[in-house]
C-alpha cells in the first residue's frame, strides 16, 4: 500500500487488509487462550527423575546411609512433651487459647536451645561458603506457584493474607528462589549458595492424629534452609554436597539417623531426586523426618525465569560482539534443610534425657547457649 | 558480587554467633547465663491456679469464645441471620465511670478520643434498669413455679400456668433486649481510653516532655552516608529483590547484617534475662479477639493488622499480643507476681497510611524482629515497674553508645491502652533527626480487664482463727506493662549510621562482639 496504486487496486488491498486484521485478531485471541490452557496442563507435569531413584511408593525408598544407634536407657524414658512439661520448656495450652491447636510458646532453656541451634547452624554453613540471609515471610502468591507449590489448592499448606495476593511462606526456599527471578546471572557468580533463616508457616490441613502431637507437626517454626543455584552439570555434585553438610551437622549433634533416597512416588513435582534424613526419636519410638535435600534441576528455574550466561570460550576471538555470546541457559536449583528447630528440639530432648529428668546439651551447641551444659528441673 | 566468604577474613573460621569475651584458644564461648534467673520458682501455680468461672453471672457469653465456634466459616450472607455474633466482654467498671464522669470526660478530651461518654452512661443506666426488671420477672416466675408444686384447684393451676407462660415469654423478650443492650454498651464503652497519669503533659505530640538526654551526636570529619547507602555498599540488604518477591517495605538481610540481627537479639535476651525476665518465643498467628483485647483494632480502616484469609486469625504486630494472651481468663496467685517476660518474635504491620521519604529503607517495614518485655504486676507496683522498664531500655541503649532522648509522651499521643508512655528516640545521623527506637507503656488494668487477667491477693498475715473461702480476698485485676527491648531494623539503622567510618566500614559496638563471633568491623568486600 506504500507504493503508487490504481484507486481500484488500492481499494481491493484495503479490503484485504481489513479482513486479514480481523482474522488475525480472532486467531491471536485463540492463541492466547490456547497458550494459557497449555500452561495450565503442562505446569502439572512433574520434573524428570534421576536414573538411580528407586521406582515405587514410600516403602520403596532406599537407605543410603545409617549413622549411630538408638541410645540405651536404663530407666523409663519420657517423650518430648512430658520432658517439656516437667522442665517448663513449652506451653501448648495457652497457645491453643490464643492461637489454636498446633501453636506453642517456647520458654526458658528451650528459647536458648532455639537460638543456639540457629546460631550454630548458620555459623557452620557459613564456614562452607553459604551466604547468610533473612527473608520476607510474606510473598506474592505467584512466587509460591513458581516454586512448585499450590497456594490455593484444596488442602493447601499455604496461609493466604486476606485482601491481597500475598501468602505466608512455608519455607525460605520460596523467597530465596525469588531473589533472582527473571534474571540472567553471570556464570562467574555460580554456584550461588544461600543459607536463609526464617520462620515458616504451614496450615497442615489434612494432617491429624497422635503422630502429630507436640512439636512434631506445628503451624509455625524456625528453620535454616540452604539454597543453591548452579550450572546444570554440577547439580548432582551439589546435591551430594548438601546431604553431606546435613549429615555432618546431625552427626556433630550425636544423633542416630538414616538417610533415604526417596522413591519416585514420594518425590513431589519439583524434585529430580530427594534425600530425606530421619532421626531416631526415642519418645515417639520411631524415626522422624528432620530434613530433606532436593535437586530440582531446572523445574523451578524455568518457572522463576532464572538463567545464566555461559562465559565466552577462552580462545580469543577476533570478532567481539553479541554474536559471540553463548545463549543463556536455565540454572539448576537445590534446597536442603540445615535445621528445622522443633524437630531438632524433639530429638535433643528425647535422646539426651537423663534419669533425673534433666537433659544434657550436646557439646557443639554449648558455646551458643552461654555455656549451658544441662537443662535441669527447676527447684520448686 | 564476590563469592568468597563475604564475612571478613579469619573471623569466618572461628565464627560463633554467641560468645564470651574470655578466650582460651581462638574459640569464643558465651558469657554464662545467670542460671539463677532460670530457676524460676514462681511457676508453682501455673495452670492449676487458673479459674475459668466468669465473675459476671449476668454476662450471657464466655469472655472468650470457644475454639470450635471459629473453625467453621460463616459465609457473609448467613451472618445477618445468626443471633448476635459471639463477642467477648471487657470487665469495665461502669459504676466507677459513672461516679467519676467528669474526670473521664476530661481525659477523653485530652486524648482526642472519639469515645461517647454520654452514650455509655445512658446505655449503662438503661441496662441496669433492664437487669432489675429481668431479675424481678425471674423472681415472679420462681414464685409461680413454687406455687405449682403444691396442691391446687384445677382453675387455680390453669391460671398459674397462663401466668407462667406470660412471664416466660415476657422474660425471653427482655433477656434478648438485655443481650443487645449489653453488646451495645460494650461497643461504646470499649472505646473509652485508659485514664492518664497525673504527670503526663496535656496536649498534642509537641507537648511531650524530655525526661532524659544521653550522649551527643557523633562528629564526623567526612561526608556521611545514610543506612541505605551503607547497606548497599557493604552488601547488607536487598530491597529490590524483596519488592519483586513480596512488595515494597520488605527486605532481605545479608551477610553481616544477619549476624547483626542475631547478635542484637541474643545480646538483648541475655541482658534482660539477667534482670529476671523469662525468655519466650511466641505464636505469630493469633485469634483476632486477642488482638482486640490488647487494645488494637484488627478490622478498622487503616488497620495495622494483617488478617489470614478464611479464618478469624491475624498476624501479630508485636509480641505484646500473644504474651498478653498467655494468662487470659485466669486468676494468678499473688506470689507469682510480678511476672516478667522477654519475648522474641517477628512482627508484621501493614503500615497502611504511612508513606514518604521518612519511611525509606529499614525505618518503616512490614516485617521485623523484636524483643519485647511484658510485665504483669500488682496495681500498686505498676509505676515502679514502668520506671524499671525504661531504665532497662536506657541501659541497653547507653551500652551501645547511642545518643538518645527519653520522652514522656503527651496525652494526645498516648493511644487508648496506655496510662503513661515513655518513648526513646535515638539520633540517626543519616536521617538527620531522632527516630523512635522503643516505647514503654504502663497499661494499668486496661488490657487485663479485656483479657480477664486477675490475681488473688494473699490472705492477711495476721493469723485468722477461721479459715475458709470467706477469708479469701476477692480477685483484683493485674496491671500490665510492655516495653521494646530491641526493635532490630531501627537498631540496625542506628548502628550503621552512627558507627560508620571514613573508609566506608562500620564498627561493631563492644557489647555485641561476643554475640557476633568476635566480629569487630563490617568492612567493604573486595571485588
Amino acid at each position: 500500500m506504500k507504493g503508487k496504486l490504481e484507486p481500484s487496486e488500492r481499494q481491493r488491498l484495503i479490503e484485504e487488509g481489513k479482513n486479514l486484521k480481523e482474522g488475525l485478531a480472532t486467531l491471536e485471541e485463540d492463541l492466547l487462550k490456547l497458550t494459557d490452557e497449555l500452561q495450565q496442563e503442562a505446569q502439572g507435569i512433574p520434573n524428570m527423575t534421576h536414573p538411580d531413584v528407586p521406582i515405587g511408593g514410600e516403602d520403596c525408598s532406599v537407605i543410603r546411609k545409617k549413622v549411630g544407634s538408638p541410645p540405651q536407657f536404663g530407666f523409663q524414658i519420657k517423650d518430648h512433651l512430658q520432658l517439656g512439661k516437667e522442665l517448663d520448656l513449652f506451653d501448648f495450652d495457652a497457645a491453643a487459647e490464643v492461637s489454636g491447636s498446633k501453636f506453642y510458646y517456647l520458654k526458658n532453656e528451650a528459647v536458648m536451645l532455639e537460638m543456639g541451634l540457629i546460631n550454630w547452624t548458620l555459623s557452620e554453613v557459613m564456614k562452607k561458603g553459604f551466604i547468610p540471609l533473612t527473608t520476607p515471610e510474606i510473598v506474592r502468591s505467584s512466587v509460591v506457584e513458581k516454586c512448585g507449590f499450590q497456594p490455593r489448592g484444596a488442602n493447601t499448606q499455604v496461609y493466604s493474607i486476606e485482601g491481597s495476593d500475598q501468602c505466608l511462606i512455608g519455607t525460605a526456599e520460596i523467597p530465596v528462589g525469588g531473589i533472582h527471578m527473571d534474571s540472567i546471572l553471570a556464570e562467574s557468580l555460580l554456584p550461588l549458595k544461600y543459607a536463609a533463616f526464617s520462620h515458616c508457616f504451614r496450615t497442615e490441613a489434612g494432617a491429624a492424629g497422635a503422630a502429630t502431637r507436640g512439636l512434631y507437626r506445628v503451624h509455625q517454626f524456625s528453620k535454616v534452609e540452604m539454597f543453591v543455584l548452579c550450572r546444570p552439570e554440577e547439580s548432582d555434585l551439589y546435591h551430594e554436597e548438601l546431604i553431606k553438610i546435613e549429615e555432618d551437622l546431625f552427626s556433630s549433634l550425636g544423633l542416630h539417623y538414616k538417610t533415604l533416597d526417596m522413591a519416585s512416588g514420594d518425590l513431589g513435582a519439583p524434585a529430580y531426586r530427594k534425600f530425606d534424613v530421619e532421626a531416631w526419636m526415642p519418645g515417639l519410638e520411631r524415626f522422624g523426618e528432620i530434613s530433606s535435600a532436593s535437586n530440582c534441576t531446572d523445574y523451578q528455574s524455568r518457572r522463576l525465569g532464572i538463567r545464566y550466561r555461559p562465559s565466552e570460550p577462552s580462545s580469543a576471538s577476533p570478532k567481539k560482539g553479541k554474536a559471540n555470546l553463548a545463549p543463556p541457559r536455565f540454572v539448576h536449583t537445590l534446597n536442603a534443610t540445615a535445621c528445622a528447630v522443633p524437630r531438632m528440639i524433639v530429638c535433643l530432648l528425647e535422646n539426651y534425657q537423663q534419669e533425673d529428668g534433666s537433659v544434657t546439651i550436646p557439646e557443639p551447641l554449648r558455646p551458643f547457649m552461654g555455656g549451658l551444659e544441662i537443662i535441669a528441673p527447676k527447684s520448686r | 558480587m564476590g563469592l568468597q566468604s563475604c564475612i571478613g577474613g579469619t573471623t569466618l573460621q572461628t565464627l560463633k554467633l554467641a560468645s564470651i569475651p574470655t578466650l582460651s584458644s581462638s574459640r569464643l564461648v558465651s558469657r554464662p547465663v545467670q542460671l539463677k534467673a532460670l530457676t524460676l520458682d514462681f511457676f508453682l501455680l501455673s495452670r492449676h491456679g487458673r479459674s475459668r468461672r466468669s465473675p459476671f453471672p449476668l454476662l450471657a457469653r464466655a469472655l472468650s469464645a470457644p475454639a470450635i465456634a471459629f473453625q467453621t466459616e460463616t459465609p457473609p450472607e448467613e451472618k445477618g441471620n445468626a443471633v448476635v455474633k459471639p463477642q467477648w466482654k471487657a470487665a469495665i467498671d461502669f459504676k466507677w465511670i459513672r461516679e467519676n464522669k467528669e474526670a473521664v470526660a476530661v481525659n477523653i478530651r485530652n486524648r482526642n478520643s472519639n469515645a461517647n461518654l454520654e452514650a455509655v452512661i445512658e446505655l449503662y443506666d438503661k441496662m441496669s434498669n433492664l437487669q432489675k426488671e429481668v431479675e424481678r420477672l425471674r423472681g415472679e416466675r420462681n414464685v409461680v413455679a413454687n406455687k405449682m408444686k403444691g396442691k391446687l384447684e384445677p382453675s387455680e393451676r390453669q391460671r398459674l400456668i397462663e401466668e407462667g407462660k406470660n412471664l416466660k415469654e415476657g422474660l425471653a423478650t427482655l433477656e434478648e433486649d438485655l443481650l443487645k443492650l449489653t453488646d451495645e454498651l460494650q461497643q461504646e464503652a470499649q472505646g473509652i481510653p485508659n485514664m492518664t497519669h497525673p504527670d503526663v503533659p496535656i496536649g498534642g505530640e509537641d507537648c511531650s516532655v524530655i525526661r532524659k538526654k544521653v550522649g551527643s551526636p557523633p562528629q564526623f570529619g567526612f561526608q556521611i552516608k545514610d543506612h541505605l547507602q551503607l547497606g548497599k555498599e557493604l552488601d547488607l540488604f536487598d530491597f529490590d529483590a524483596a519488592a519483586e518477591v513480596s512488595g515494597s517495605k520488605f527486605y532481605y538481610l545479608k551477610n553481616e547484617a544477619v549476624m547483626l540481627e542475631m547478635g542484637l537479639i541474643n545480646w538483648t535476651l541475655s541482658e534482660v534475662m539477667k534482670k529476671g525476665f523469662i525468655p519466650l518465643t511466641t505464636p505469630e498467628i493469633v485469634r483476632s479477639s486477642v488482638v482486640e483485647k490488647c487494645g488494637f483494632q484488627p478490622r478498622g480502616a487503616n488497620t495495622q493488622v494483617y488478617s489470614i484469609e478464611g479464618s478469624d486469625q491475624c498476624l501479630i504486630g508485636t509480641a505484646e499480643i500473644p504474651v498478653g494472651g498467655i494468662h487470659m481468663d485466669s486468676i494468678l496467685a499473688e506470689s507469682l507476681l510480678p511476672l516478667k517476660y522477654a519475648a522474641f518474635s517477628h512482627c508484621f504491620r501493614t503500615e497502611a497510611g504511612a508513606a514518604g521519604a521518612a519511611t525509606r529503607g529499614l525505618y518503616r517495614v512490614h516485617q521485623f524482629s523484636k524483643v519485647e518485655m511484658f510485665v504483669l504486676c500488682r496495681p500498686e507496683e505498676s509505676d515502679l515497674y514502668h520506671e524499671e522498664l525504661i531504665k532497662i531500655e536506657e541501659d541497653l541503649f547507653s551500652s551501645l553508645g547511642l545518643h538518645y532522648k527519653t520522652l514522656d509522651m503527651a496525652s494526645g499521643d498516648l493511644g487508648a491502652p496506655a496510662y503513661r508512655k515513655f518513648d526513646v528516640e535515638a539520633w540517626m545521623p543519616g536521617l538527620e533527626r531522632f527516630g523512635e527506637i522503643s516505647s514503654a507503656s504502663n497499661c494499668t488494668d486496661y488490657q487485663s480487664r479485656r483479657l480477664g487477667i486477675r490475681y488473688r491477693p494473699s490472705e492477711p498475715s495476721s493469723a485468722s482463727p477461721k479459715k475458709g473461702k470467706a477469708n479469701l480476698a476477692p480477685p483484683r485485676f493485674v496491671h500490665t506493662l510492655n516495653a521494646t527491648a530491641c526493635a532490630v531494623p531501627r537498631m540496625i539503622v542506628c548502628l550503621l549510621e552512627n558507627y560508620q567510618q571514613e573508609d566506608g566500614s562500620v564498627t561493631i559496638p563492644e557489647p555485641l562482639r561476643p554475640f557476633m563471633g568476635g566480629l569487630e568491623i563490617i568492612a567493604p568486600k573486595s571485588r
